[in-house]
């Protein structure tokens, strides 16, 4: 039976515009399986970046609770939720988000300087995740000297550096053409299948979704419709 | 995040450039002013405590008669007395300044005794009516034109030779000698009273200074000079050594002050140039800081990263300015130690140049670095 990776209970987010208070999440209920590939789907404003940002520990909710990877957020304070992100969670944005001054390997290698691990040690995994990830020998560029799809796939080795538990991917193939954008679905894919890495996705793009395992859609700030692409281990949701 | 330091450094290789030689010059500067100002507290810090100085109660530039020596020089606790005469002259050409003084030769060198002079040029000294000793500064500034034992040719500007006034008196080198005291400097030519006296027939002399023997009162001996003419001829003014020197930095008046003031406004100007800079650094890496923030770095981390870019562009150019500071100290000990004799970068003011460069990175960079501290990361990579 699949343990749940993403609890959340009573879910709500408001930000205030122009001296209005705007509901993004409205009382969210969500479970999530541990090792399932999840997209996150819905219109303009429906909440799923928010979601995903709280899921990630990059925003914190008005009220409700949220555990991940088995910790409630809430309790966290801001250094306590930056060494929690460094530990579980890799990200992977629509933009890619590479520090530009810093070549493909100095990038895959910041998150590892957040952890005890020796240079060598460091040099080991980050070589390993460009490698898992196909851009090995592209490791000495700068993000600017690669291609959308190559930055991205660059972002990914990033994002499992640190061999996290879950993965954000925010529209990560919201930039790429059609070809990129299948190599790094396939490559997410890869790390949900192989790897038992709990992926996250939003996006926009029915195409994409079909490569999850499960399809969940929000709107208006609540849970939607779940569809499941693949089917649940007993007792998942 | 060293790496990442030196990255943003370079990411804008221009503006970092010349932040860095805006401090360089600052500091530069600031160690020039302060070393400007130490050569003129030079004598005053460097003065004895058993020497005391009688001049003219009306002014400094008013000649007491040289037979007050005499009776100055019998006061219990006085151990010699020797007469100074500013000569104001010059050697070929009057931009060839240093300073000329005539004194009495054997008591000028038992009244400053870290007067070093070789026993053969004292000999000589001693011996030749028309000697004269330099310091050893300025005979390295003429070691091409003055030999021990020729002549030094000066014309007189105060006291013209008795032959005419483009006649130059003639005075025979006897050699050098080195101070080890900043009470005196090693520019001066020092000659005979005697040979001044039978030239001009004068019978005055511009100060005298005694020294005073360990141990002896030294303010009933001044109090006791001074009631010696008390009803005249001529008044007389005792003071210590370094309240003497002291005169002469009061006579440039505020300009200390001045100096001060423009190292001071230069250093706030730098000072503002850097946190521009800074800022403007801040703001383009507002979304880099996000991403770190994202992939678990605290916002310590983020504040240090900004700090670490201000210090270092600060200190890269204070260590520029102290050097160059340092490396220019002979040159301009060469060129103006005329005027600033005893001028020297001191360990004091290369602290105070590192201080000061330190401090600059401090200040401009505490306003960035707290701001990417507090940066949402949200709205970081958000790019609101």
């Amino acid at each position: 039976m699949s343990q749940a990776m993403i609890q959340a209970r009573g879910l709500t987010k408001r930000y205030q515009r122009g001296g209005e208070t705007l509901v993004v999440l409205d009382g969210l209920d969500l479970e999530m399986s541990e090792g399932r590939f999840y997209a996150l789907m819905g219109p303009s404003g429906s909440g799923k970046t928010t979601l995903l940002n709280l899921i990630g520990g990059l925003d914190r909710p008005d009220e409700g609770s949220l555990v991940v990877a088995g910790e409630e957020l809430s309790g966290l304070d801001g250094a306590e939720l930056a060494h929690w992100r460094a530990r579980n969670i890799g990200f992977v944005f629509q933009g890619f988000n590479l520090i530009p001054v810093l070549s493909a390997y100095e990038n895959v290698e910041l998150p590892l300087k957040l952890t005890p691990l020796s240079r060598a040690e460091r040099r080991k995994h980050a070589e390993y995740a460009l490698e898992l990830v196909g851009l090995k020998d592209r490791m000495h560029h700068r993000p600017r000297q690669l291609s959308g799809g190559q930055e991205q796939r660059v972002a990914i080795a990033r994002a499992i550096a640190t061999d996290p538990r879950v993965l954000l991917a925010d529209e990560p193939t919201g930039d790429l053409d059609r070809k990129s954008a299948d190599a790094v679905l396939e490559l997410l894919g890869r790390l949900n299948r192989e790897f038992h890495k709990t992926i996250l996705m939003v996006t926009h793009d029915p195409h994409a979704a079909e490569h999850a395992g499960s399809v969940v859609h929000l709107d208006k700030g609540q849970l939607g419709r779940i569809e499941h692409n693949q089917p649940l281990a007993a007792g998942a949701s | 995040m060293a790496r990442l330091v030196l990255q943003n450094l370079l990411r804008h290789p221009l503006r970092s450039l010349l932040t860095v030689g805006a401090v360089f010059i600052g500091v530069f500067l600031l160690c020039l002013l302060l070393s400007v100002v130490t050569a003129l507290n030079a004598g005053v810090d460097a003065a004895s405590s058993v020497r005391l100085m009688v001049q003219s109660s009306v002014s400094l530039f008013v000649a007491l008669p040289i037979s007050y020596q005499q009776r100055i020089a019998q006061v219990p606790g006085v151990e010699s007395v020797v007469k100074w005469q500013w000569f104001g002259g010059y050697y070929q050409d009057q931009s060839n300044f240093f300073a000329q003084f005539a004194v009495d030769p054997e008591q000028q060198l038992e009244v400053y005794p870290e007067l070093e002079v070789a026993p053969d040029v004292k000999q000589r000294f001693l011996a030749r009516r028309n000697a004269c000793i330099v310091g050893e500064q300025l005979l390295a500034q003429f070691a091409d034109e003055w030999k021990v034992g020729g002549t030094i040719p000066l014309i007189g500007a105060l006291f013209p030779h008795p032959d005419g006034p483009e006649v130059a008196w003639q005075f025979e080198l006897a050699g050098t000698y080195r101070s080890t005291s900043g009470a005196l400097d090693n520019r001066t030519l020092f000659f005979r009273w005697d040979y001044f006296e039978e030239t001009t027939d004068l019978e005055e002399a511009g100060v005298f200074v005694l020294r005073v023997a360990p141990g002896a009162d030294v303010s009933r001996i001044m109090a006791e000079i001074d009631g010696l003419y008390a009803n005249g001829p001529q008044k007389v003014r005792t003071t210590t050594e370094k309240e003497f020197q002291r005169q002469f930095v009061t006579m440039l008046g505020a300009v200390p002050l001045f100096v001060t003031w423009i190292g001071g406004g230069a250093l706030f100007a730098i000072l503002l140039a850097c946190v521009n800079t800074m800022l403007m650094a801040a703001r383009q890496q507002r979304h880099d800081v996000g991403i770190l923030k994202a992939l678990g770095f605290t916002d310590g981390a983020a504040f240090r990263l900004m700090l670490a870019q201000s210090l270092v562009l600060c200190l890269l150019g204070g260590l520029l300015g102290v050097g160059l500071g340092k490396g220019t100290e002979a040159a301009f000990v060469t060129v103006l130690g005329t005027f600033f004799p005893g001028y020297v970068v001191t360990d004091q003011t290369v602290a105070l140049g590192l201080g000061t460069a330190l401090a600059l990175g401090l200040v401009a960079g505490i306003v960035p670095a707290w701001t990417s501290a507090r940066l949402d990361v949200v709205r970081a990579l958000r790019g609101t």
